[in-house]
């Protein structure tokens, strides 16, 4: 395939411009697509800083990317102005170790995660696993960036953790298993069979924020974006400073902003924001809180000007 | 009249076929096999003493080198290969 030399040049420089370049879709806050997110995933891991390069806002460079490297895919990971490799090869020189060697980092080994089981879930998992399992094929559990939990049976891979529960081996990549230590694993039964539930003490959640506290972070500045879950008639009536009602296109807006930023939401008690919080942590937003009274509290403890209703 | 279906994807066999000269193009003493799996999955293995001394990332790349042309654009008959192997003989 023939390659413009504009282009040619232009990725030439990406390449050059940093130690470690990653092509990916998306950008390192908000990946774009799975694959991408792995890589961005490891490397977020063992290295403080690397450049990304989001092929989806170039699409010249995302044609011109898989031309220059003779690969077909993306993510496409460079390290000093040599092709790494895509996906599949990043997660198993992560597994093996090489990658720390290719990046010049030293070798931090992945952690080997602590998992309980209840005996009703030892049980079940041994049976699902002498059932499907066998013929190299092994129990996976996978924990995605939303936190969200992933039981399988596949064949192991050369960068696989193992995790032992009651003399049971999960095996996990090495991401998932960053984010499953301490991951407890129950059975229930619902009306469709029993199913797993897994409880991650590492996935995020709906923090709770005071009305003085936010009155203290919008005094000192403090970049927040502060959500206003209410009716536009409720707006009416009262609002709270620089709070911005959440309608479609605010909703669509925050969709849009990497995920580490933070949002505060509130209503007029706490419990709807509650909920609207919730759904943001499910969307990956790392730093979400919800103010607790909402602005009923905000009237009687901060601003008596504003009206209570 | 016979119904014409409209925007049938390629004949699997024809896109192997394709796939299987294009590396034969690039790599001349290559043993090729590929195999249709999905709609426009293949998967692929290449034996080739060229290979020899190359790390696997370096003999991928003259694969899929080779076949750049069947990958690319939105009507590209090549969606993905599920699995690429490449052997010394």
């Amino acid at each position: 395939m023939n390659l413009d030399e504009s282009v040619k040049q232009e990725i030439s420089d990406l390449i050059g411009s940093h130690d470690v370049v990653l092509f990916m879709k998306g950008d390192r806050s908000q990946p774009q697509c799975g694959f991408s997110a792995t890589v961005v995933g490891i490397l977020d891991a063992i290295l403080p800083e690397y450049r990304t390069v989001d092929v989806l806002s170039a699409p010249h460079i995302r044609d011109g990317i898989k031309a220059f490297s003779s690969w077909p895919t993306i993510p496409q990971l460079y390290v000093r102005g040599e092709f790494l490799g895509g996906c599949d090869i990043v997660q198993e020189m992560y597994g093996t170790g090489e990658l720390f060697e290719a990046l010049g980092v030293e070798r931090v080994e992945a952690v080997r995660p602590r998992i309980d089981l209840t005996p009703a879930a030892l049980r079940a998992l041994t049976a699902a696993a002498a059932e499907h399992g066998g013929a190299g094929r092994e129990l996976h559990l996978s924990v995605d960036a939303q936190f969200q939990s992933h039981l399988s049976i596949a064949p192991r891979s050369r960068a696989d953790v193992e995790a032992i529960s009651e003399g049971l081996v999960l095996l996990l990549d090495p991401i998932s298993a960053a984010r499953a230590d301490g991951i407890s694993i129950d059975v229930s039964d619902t009306p469709n069979g029993q199913a797993f539930r897994v409880d991650n003490p590492n996935a995020p959640k709906v923090r709770q924020m005071s009305v003085r506290e936010l009155s203290q972070r919008l005094g000192a500045g403090e970049r927040i974006e502060l959500l206003d879950v209410r009716t536009p008639e409720e707006r009416a009536i009262a609002a709270i400073p620089g709070a911005v009602l959440l309608n479609e296109s605010e909703a669509a807006r925050i969709e849009s902003l990497p995920r580490d930023t933070k949002l505060v939401l509130h209503c007029h008690h706490g419990g709807r924001s509650q909920q609207a919080a919730e759904q943001f942590v499910a969307l990956g937003f790392s730093q979400v809180w919800n103010v607790v009274g909402g602005i009923d509290a905000w009237s009687q403890e901060i601003d008596p000007d504003v009206p209570r209703y | 009249m016979a119904l014409q279906i409209i925007n049938a994807g390629p004949n699997p066999a024809d896109v192997s076929e394709q796939i299987r000269r294009a590396i034969a193009q690039a790599l001349p003493a290559a043993a090729i096999e590929v195999r249709p799996g999905g709609p426009g999955h293949f998967e692929i293995e290449v034996t080739d003493a060229a290979f020899a001394g190359k790390p696997r990332v370096r003999q991928q790349q003259l694969v899929y080198g080779a076949i750049a042309h069947l990958m690319s654009g939105p009507n590209a008959p090549v969606h993905a290969v599920d699995r690429l192997d490449c052997r010394l003989p």
